[in-house]
């Protein structure tokens, strides 16, 4: 029997799986490894664990579940968290840490370049929002104020294209993960020169560029004997988190769109075509070359949810967020849907999409004396979604949107989803049962292998069996709250700078921990 | 050996509270009144029910020796050092060695000087106090029961404090500089679980559904991690680098090494030298 591996190397970890080749899952397993924040700004991870926490999740799940079933690996496929940078001198050795996405130290390049010339004109050329996420102002921040490292580097790698290189000793990026690095022109899919010259680079100090069907090479001997996997084991470089999440909730064709809320959050399309804005408020990432995924990612998901149950909830046993979690979304339950007028902008990070304002602050608005601790509790929830809300509703502006898709860990607790397919007045799918960023690459996988024809064939083929429908009585009221939402986040700009400028002002700066 | 007093200060004294430096464990509990001392040059504030908490050889008193209105007990307690820095309580203690060697290890460690809100620390000065002047049958034995007590009772108020069982994420992330801080030592399962303030068996759990891996294993993960970085350095032996790393012997550095890798260190070390 053939089985298809997904490795899935996302922020807090990596998550591997086994399908078998109709789809089905055999084995999961994960594995965490940390980010380091150093400084204030600063968010690192150690390529070197990464490596090796992949390889020891890889083998323990071969070992325990593989082997001993004897499922023979056909083919291996990578997905991963886009964004992040990894400097390597000439034998490949890094340069001290991974940068990765959320990572602000290029937050003063990104301020200055978002509002030239060359800022507009790398963005429609690049799909990447200028956003100090951005490779491209990272590796500009390198160059600046990490001179010897800079001088040092090789090439610049992801930590993806780190993990292939060790596993086979080639360089190589898929056209994904490339189009997320603000590096690659999306439209004739080579470097971009404007955006090299910006960074200080060269095309030769990237990895060379794959296509996301394309091999990443043969494994090398000592990891075919210790994995125990034939050298013929296909190794496909697959795609990155993002384009992989909508294509594993077949979001391929007109009319659908896909909302990812896990710590952060995205809407996403999918589309022939990329979607332009004035605003730059959008990415355009690449899945095939005919193929764009696009849309609006925030920064303020189930992270800000986690951190109101640490603060507000009830702890009856320690370090069980879990349940505390699933207690207040009991007592957010009995509050009145729109939570009698309380409001909650939830912009404790800052925000990208739709308002790309790093000083944006989070706030309750409408308070009066009659709401209770409760109303608290059901207007963040509510805030969290309205945010959500507010990125599909720009989407809608340029797309046709029927029909929604929800994944990830707090977009798929059941009363979320509920409160999605109220506001947005549409009927939400989803299925609970696995990630569907690595279903993506099971469909990318099965499509290589001639299971499927063609992406588009594979993602008609993806049925999302629990389906949320909308309650036209509760759109109504969160209609009308939103409105007051939408005008609070624009309008309170000057106080969000104002308020974030005194909060740096009088901060004693902690050392980080 | 060991000292135990109480002071009622009626009236704001000079010079009576000097900085002094001693090798024994401080304990200091606030009845009444509060106090601005200085350990280790760091000014801190105590008000009743706190404790302050000198670790031997760091400098304890006030600006000029100036003692503030108020009440307070205190003990002594002698401690042992250890070849490798850290302290154990001395003879008189009952503790068992492994656990007497983790809240020595944990004593070293510790962040912040004071244990707030601790009116436990109190009580038990109290019943020392109490034993001591009344030297009924069995008072030694009492009283060294009470001061390991007294030691169990502030690491566990330590750890909660850190770690209020609320942040996993957070709380294991501490955990993970610590134990990189000191990848050499051989950590157990319950030094770290003690550290986070669990017990071996809920720590255990968490640490798996949370990491994908026993905590063992996840520490092992971290080792071979460093132990590939320094192998790709040229300066340093493959002996040290199994020793920095907190493997037993470089034989059970390569095994545990190849088992992961496919590669013996050297082996890995010559690939990752040279341009491949």
């Amino acid at each position: 029997m053939k089985c298809i591996v997904t490795i899935e190397l996302g922020t807090n970890g990596v998550r591997i799986f086994a399908f078998d080749l109709d789809g089905r899952v055999i084995a999961s397993m994960k594995g965490y490894y940390p980010s380091f924040h150093t400084e204030p700004d600063r968010t690192e991870q150690d390529p070197e664990q990464i490596f090796i926490t992949t390889l020891y999740v890889m083998k323990n799940l071969l070992n325990e579940h593989i082997h001993p079933k004897k499922y023979k690996v056909a083919c291996v496929c990578f997905s991963a968290a886009m964004h992040s940078v990894l400097a390597v001198d000439k034998n490949g050795n890094p340069l001290g840490n991974a940068i990765t996405w959320s990572d602000n130290r290029a937050k003063k390049e990104a301020q200055e370049l978002r509002s030239a010339a060359l800022g507009r004109s790398l963005y429609a050329a690049t799909g990447t929002p200028i956003h100090p996420m951005s490779p491209m102002l990272k590796i500009a921040w390198m160059r600046n104020y990490d001179k010897e490292r800079f001088r040092q580097t090789s090439k610049f790698l992801s930590i993806k294209s780190y993990i292939i290189q060790q596993l086979t000793g080639e360089y190589l990026m898929d056209y994904s993960i490339a189009s997320a690095t603000g590096l690659l022109n999306i439209h004739s899919f080579n470097w971009e020169a404007d955006a090299l010259q910006y960074a200080g680079i060269t095309a030769a100090q990237l990895p060379e560029l794959a296509p996301i069907f394309g091999s990443a090479g043969k494994l090398k001997k000592a990891y075919q004997q210790s994995l125990g996997l034939p050298a013929d084991t296909k190794i496909l470089i697959g795609s990155s988190d993002g384009c992989l999440a909508t294509l594993g909730d077949g979001v391929k064709g007109e009319g659908k769109a896909t909302i990812t809320i896990e710590d952060s959050g995205a809407v996403r399309v999918m589309g022939p075509a990329v979607l332009k804005d004035e605003q730059m408020r959008f990415f355009n990432y690449v899945l095939t070359e005919e193929c764009y995924v696009s849309g609006g990612p925030t920064n303020n998901g189930g992270n800000i949810f986690e951190w109101f149950t640490r603060q507000f909830g009830d702890f009856t046993n320690p370090f069980d967020v879990e349940q505390s979690m699933q207690q207040l979304i009991e007592e957010a339950s009995q509050v009145p849907v729109g939570s009698d007028g309380l409001l909650f902008l939830p912009y404790l990070l800052g925000e990208r999409a739709p308002l790309w304002n790093a000083n944006a602050r989070g706030a309750y608005f409408g308070l009066n004396i009659k709401h209770e601790r409760k109303h608290f509790v059901r207007a963040a929830i509510e805030g969290i979604l309205y945010e959500i809300y507010s990125i599909g509703k720009t989407l809608s502006e340029q797309r046709n949107i029927k029909s929604l898709s929800v994944n990830g860990s707090f977009g798929t607790i059941p009363f979320c989803t509920q409160l999605i397919a109220d506001m947005f007045n549409k009927p939400v799918h989803l299925r609970r049962k696995f990630h569907s960023v690595s279903f993506g690459a099971w469909l990318l996988s099965a499509t290589e292998m001639g299971i499927y024809k063609t992406l588009d064939q594979a993602a008609r083929t993806v049925e999302l069996p629990d389906v949320y429908k909308p309650n036209k009585q509760h759109h109504a009221v969160y209609a009308d709250y939103f409105s007051v939402f939408e005008k609070l986040s624009t309008k309170l700009s000057d106080e969000f700078e104002a308020i974030s400028n005194l909060q740096h002002k009088h901060t004693v700066t902690k050392a980080f921990s | 050996m060991l000292e135990l007093g109480m002071k009622k200060n009626g009236a704001m004294l000079l010079n009576t509270f000097p900085t002094t430096v001693t090798p024994c464990i401080r304990i200091y509990y606030i009845i009444e009144g509060k106090f601005e001392w200085r350990i280790n040059h760091q000014p801190y504030f105590f008000y009743p029910g706190d404790v302050a908490l000198i670790l031997p050889g760091v400098p304890f008193g006030s600006d000029n020796g100036t003692l503030e209105i108020g009440s307070f007990t205190w003990i002594h307690l002698d401690m042992q050092k250890l070849d490798n820095g850290y302290i154990i309580p001395g003879k008189w203690s009952g503790l068992s060695d492994s656990e007497a060697a983790t809240i020595g290890k944990m004593l070293s460690m510790t962040g912040s000087p004071v244990l707030s809100r601790f009116s436990e620390a109190g009580k038990i000065l109290k019943c020392i106090h109490t034993e001591l002047t009344g030297h009924e049958i069995g008072y030694q034995t009492r009283v060294n029961h009470q001061v390991d007590e007294l030691l169990i009772k502030m690491i566990r108020h330590m750890t909660q404090q850190v770690h209020p069982g609320r942040d996993f994420p957070q709380t294991f992330m501490r955990l993970e500089a610590l134990l990189r801080e000191d990848l050499s030592h051989q950590w157990t399962v319950e030094e770290m679980a003690a550290l986070v303030g669990l017990g071996t068996t809920l720590f255990t759990e968490k640490v798996k559904s949370y990491s994908g891996f026993s905590p063992i294993n996840y520490l092992i993960n971290i080792r071979i991690s460093e132990a590939i970085k320094l192998l790709k350095r040229p300066d340093i032996s493959v002996t040290d680098i199994a020793l920095d790393t907190g493997f037993y012997s470089s034989q059970h550095f390569a095994t545990t090494f190849k088992k992961l890798t496919g590669y013996r260190p050297s082996e890995f070390r010559k690939n990752h030298l040279s341009n491949e």
